[in-house]
């Protein structure tokens, strides 16, 4: 992290003065957005924090109630599995939209009339939004009205990759955009040269395509795994969390807490716990996409 | 879409990336001959993509007592377009016109405050400027659901309870971050030699925000716009928990409170979702190279 | 639909906005006392709230209205998440002044937090209201003895409906006792027919199951402890038994296959049972309605209901009801106009309220709502419903609404796993008795 930003570092004292000036606006310009991101973003974040360590149930103001609510949470057993099914439904979701955008984005990077009509079509899905999409599918695998007449919801694994399946049916659109993207910048000439030496279609895919489309590969993984923490909406509507518990990813469980069972103070330390999980992912996918290292690289070319 | 972004490092150095960008009209190697494996691919999520929206819309023009029990993929024998009837007379035209709102006002903030913010963070070299940025970083992986009880709580106490501020603000809010680090990204790209020329006019930060900053980040610009306006369009949890009344409703919360109010009407439920993608797809089909190009952006083009 | 005011866009604190950043508390949006205004009324809302919407609009134009200088607005909150709106709604300053509840345990935290108006010497000292309603239905939405509610809905017991056509092609009689039922489903699966009907994806229709077979193993007595309180009432041998029988019916395959898929809210359980793939299926009297809405012709025709049956040996009734005896208003204590809002309850012990009832299909639980049951669209069932609620020695609220939300949601979740095959009878109790 401390690599994001390189303060004044006398690169440019060679410089005439008025070009160390030039557009170099006050820092103070920054002070609206940061003012407003840090009352509706981060003081909430602070607030949990505070409300993990009280009672509330939304009725008249939190009550101090020390560690209870953090000794609640390390004993719970649900917390075990929700973490468990969290990370479990992020890498196989990781893995099911990789492969399929991969080979759809390499496939519409070529320039024929029907893969760019059928990519079109293929984008459709991206423009619902999750909460229809989620609806869409409770109706379809409804085993009444469906075209799925099968206990889909009913097991634990048809209902995790019913999970699965919906995420990337939404998502797999815009990945196969960037791969599409990505595949369009890989020059021309290091085909021709594999074709020169005799390298069939596969094997410049394998030898070619997926070496440089590792960078791609790496943003779009970063956004399928932030994204994953997001499936709330699809939970809620296809599972509310089940069977049983099965599903019940961490957003879902702090849901339950807070606006089922109305412990906000439980809520709260979920809220916390996933606060301090997701920003120890930030910091990570910060470091390895190398996102920090840019801005003293880029600057001044 | 509801995801963050990170940026990746530029695989590509400045001076290359000038030839390959835009629609090339080099004809690809691989399009000489037809690729079977691939065809046969495509065609299977063709259908994956084309089975489930046929399905919607089959039964959503089916009436109720004949989508009961019937097979899903037959198309409709006698088709009727009261559902959609139905629909519009329950307040849907009232919730679109609602996230509209939403979506327009969340563009509006972001812009507004993220633009000078990431001027400020790209431009200025001072400890402030470095950690305003540093701060955003942070937010990135952060899901907006975890702050959903202390934002509740807010909210509450600020009398905004049950109005569409309540859900704009901190929809903003958590779009900031992703908006930030794509302004970011394409503001580097600016040159340190456009900022001298306009200095050595004697432009002050402000007009070079005006005439230089925002012409040369269009591209941007554009990602953001329609990134955050994603966030408005997807965004469920938010009105779920700070809106109650008909009023401040917008389109996801109303799809979603169809499940109980048409709760025996799959088929009205399932025009609303129809309904509820024709404002987008028609976005989509007048300007599908702006939504495609400035979403291949929150890639990292 | 009716017109928006300016404040839904705003909200009631733009200016608090601005001046406050803090999180001081901006004081609630309504003071208390009796001045004159228009006050708010939440409600449940699904098709039957026409009831309540003619309410307000024959108390708005009425004397009583005028004399309390106010007018009641009905905010009709979609079904699924109303618990979660209302508490939220009462947590912020635009709370409603009525609201409806299903008493007990779901207003229980609002009573404890000082936020409804105590109705009991209200109900005492005004004839309309003491007289107005059936005395059990009455007591049960009192917390601790005291009144918060006034009935405001039609009763609705658990019944058993049966199909009626099926049942006389296999020569079968509605089943009095559990003996009586496990042969009937062993005829039924011969011939291919699954026996209940079930929606599982809502876990209610599950928790319908063990609410009657704890009642006619061990006596109401038995979720009356829990109910109070107490939850090593869950411990109680007739919990374990009636798990033990609930699991034992699933593996016998009472319930088909795919019940966890199937949905009661939107349509599924009730189009099996319609359709004869099921023969019997056990829900709250609303299952009249809905079959008469969906499938006319089998709800006029085919449509059968009895009592659960009795448990050999067990020491519940078979006269004892679970369901939700009625649905409440209750007043919120921050009302600004508590002589409207007491007015407008008022109102649920007329009779054009009670006849609305009736005609939407509802038993009302007023005291004279016997003599108008003529006039409902199946008088017989009505009847049948009335008499079976009117007799029962005992009279259980449905566990979710019985308990506090708090243990609620964990319950529903056992259930759940219970039927889906994620615990054990055994394990089942062992996780209830952990619940406070």
């Amino acid at each position: 992290m401390s690599t994001a930003v390189t303060p004044g570092n006398g690169r440019r004292a060679g410089r005439p003065g008025k070009g160390v000036r030039a557009g170099r606006p006050h820092a103070s310009w920054a002070l609206p957005a940061v003012l407003f991101f840090t009352f509706f973003a981060v003081v909430p974040m602070a607030l949990a924090f505070y409300l993990s360590f009280t009672k509330w149930n939304g009725l008249g103001d939190p009550q101090p109630a020390g560690l209870a609510n953090w000794k609640k949470l390390l004993d719970d057993d649900r917390l075990t599995q929700s973490l468990t099914v969290t990370v479990l439904l992020t890498v196989v979701s990781w893995a099911f939209q990789t492969v399929v955008s991969l080979l759809l984005g390499v496939w519409a990077a070529g320039r024929q009339r029907n893969r760019a009509v059928l990519s079109a079509v293929f984008f459709v899905p991206f423009l619902l939004s999750s909460t229809a999409i989620s609806l869409l599918f409770y109706a379809l695998l409804d085993p009444n009205f469906g075209i799925i007449h099968r206990d889909t919801l009913g097991s634990t694994s048809g209902a995790f990759l019913a999970i699965v399946f919906v995420g990337g049916w939404q998502f797999i659109p815009f990945h196969t955009l960037i791969y599409q993207g990505g595949a369009r910048q890989i020059p021309e000439v290091l085909y021709q040269a594999a074709a020169i030496d005799g390298a069939g279609r596969y094997r410049q895919f394998f030898s070619i395509t997926l070496p440089q489309l590792r960078n791609t590969a790496t943003t779009s993984g970063v956004l399928m795994i932030v994204g994953s923490l997001t499936y709330f909406e699809t939970v809620l509507i296809l599972t509310q969390g089940g069977p049983g518990t099965d599903t019940a990813i961490l957003p879902y469980l702090m849901y339950e807490a807070g606006f089922k069972s109305y412990d906000f103070g439980y809520a709260s330390a979920i809220a916390s716990f996933l606060v301090v999980a997701a920003t120890a992912l930030s910091l990570l996918l910060v470091r390895l996409t190398g996102f920090g290292a840019m801005r003293s690289t880029r600057e001044g070319m | 879409m509801s995801h963050g972004t990170l940026h990746r490092p530029r695989p590509v150095r400045a001076a290359e990336r000038r030839t390959p960008a835009g629609p090339s009209r080099v004809r690809r190697h691989w399009t000489r001959r037809p690729n079977p494996l691939a065809g046969i691919g495509s065609a299977v999520w063709l259908a994956v993509v084309i089975v489930p929206i046929y399905t919607m819309i089959s039964i959503s023009l089916t009436s109720q007592d004949k989508a009961l029990g019937n097979n899903a993929l037959k198309p409709p024998t006698d088709p009727t377009l009261d559902n959609y009837n139905t629909v519009l007379h329950n307040g849907f035209p009232h919730f679109l016109l609602n996230t509209v709102i939403v979506a327009a006002a969340v563009v509006a903030i972001v812009l507004v405050l993220c633009l000078p913010l990431s001027y400020v963070a790209v431009r200025s070299r001072t400890f402030w400027s470095g950690s305003a940025f540093r701060l955003f970083l942070l937010g990135v992986a952060i899901p907006a659901q975890a702050v959903v009880v202390p934002l509740y709580l807010m909210i509450a106490k600020l009398n905004l309870y049950d109005s569409l501020v309540a859900v704009i603000l901190p929809t903003a809010a958590f779009a900031m971050p992703v908006s930030v680090l794509i302004l970011t990204g394409t503001l580097r790209d600016i040159s340190e030699e456009m900022y001298e020329a306009m200095a050595l006019d004697g432009a002050s930060s402000t007009r070079m925000l005006f005439q230089l900053v925002i012409p040369m980040t269009k591209g941007g610009i554009s990602t953001v716009v329609i990134y955050s306006a994603l966030q408005a369009w997807n965004n469920f949890l938010f009105p779920l928990i700070f809106t109650q009344s008909d009023g401040p409703r917008v389109l996801t919360l109303g799809l979603f409170n169809y499940v109980s109010q048409f709760g025996v009407n799959i088929p009205a439920l399932l025009a609303s979702v129809v309904l509820s993608g024709i404002p987008i797809f028609a976005v989509y089909l007048v300007a599908r190279r702006a939504l495609v190009g400035g979403l291949m952006g929150v890639g990292g083009k | 639909m009716e017109s928006y005011s300016r404040r839904w866009f705003l909200g009631a604190g733009a200016t608090t906005l601005v001046s406050a950043a803090g999180l001081t508390a901006c004081g609630s949006g309504s003071g208390s006392g009796g001045s004159g205004g228009t006050i708010t009324a939440f409600v449940y809302g699904d098709d039957a709230v026409k009831v309540q919407a003619k309410a307000v609009s024959r108390f708005n134009a009425s004397a009583a209205a005028k004399k309390a200088e106010g007018k009641v607005k009905l905010e009709k909150v979609p079904g699924s998440d109303y618990p979660a709106k209302l508490r939220t709604a009462m947590g912020s300053p635009n709370a409603p002044d009525v609201f409806f509840n299903w008493g007990g345990g779901s207003i229980k935290a609002y009573k404890e937090a000082g936020q409804l108006v105590d109705l009991t010497d209200t109900i005492k000292s005004d004839p309309v209201l003491k007289d107005g309603f059936l005395p059990s239905v009455l007591a049960a939405g009192a917390l601790g003895g005291r009144n918060y509610g006034i009935p405001m809905r039609g009763m609705q017991p658990v019944i058993l409906f049966y199909n009626k056509t099926l049942f006389a092609e296999h020569k079968l009689q509605p089943p009095t006792t559990w003996d009586h039922l496990l042969d009937i489903n062993a005829k039924l699966k011969k011939a291919n027919i699954t026996p209940f009907a079930l929606g599982g994806a809502d876990i209610w229709p599950e928790l319908m199951w063990l609410e009657y077979l704890v009642d006619r193993i061990g006596g109401p007595e038995v979720f009356d402890k829990i109910k109070n309180g107490d939850s090593s009432g869950w411990g109680d041998p007739a919990v374990l038994k009636a798990a033990e029988t609930v699991k034992q019916l699933i593996d016998d395959g009472a319930f088909g296959k795919g019940f966890s898929s199937v949905a009661y809210t939107n349509g599924g359980a009730p189009a099996v049972f319609a359709k004869g793939k099921a023969a019997m299926h056990l829900m709250g009297s609303w299952e009249y309605s809905t079959q008469l809405g969906k499938f006319p012709d089998f709800a006029k025709k085919d449509l059968g209901w009895c009592a659960f049956p009795k448990y050999e040996g067990g020491a519940g009734d078979i006269r004892n009801v679970v369901g939700n005896p009625t649905n409440y208003w209750s007043v919120n204590a921050r009302t600004s106009n508590k002589d409207a809002a007491l007015a407008f309850l008022r109102d649920c012990a007329s009779e054009s309220y009670a006849r609305d009832l009736v005609a939407n299909g509802d038993i009302p639980t007023t005291s004279n709502a016997a003599k108008l049951l003529d006039a409902s669209p199946n008088p017989g069932f009505a009847k049948f419903q009335y008499q079976m609620v009117q007799q029962a020695p005992a009279f259980t609220l449905s566990w979710d609404q019985a308990v506090d939300p708090s243990s609620s949601t964990p319950m529903l979740t056992e259930i759940n796993k219970l039927f889906v095959g994620k615990s054990t009878p055994a394990r089942f109790v062992a996780a209830l008795k952990e619940l406070k």
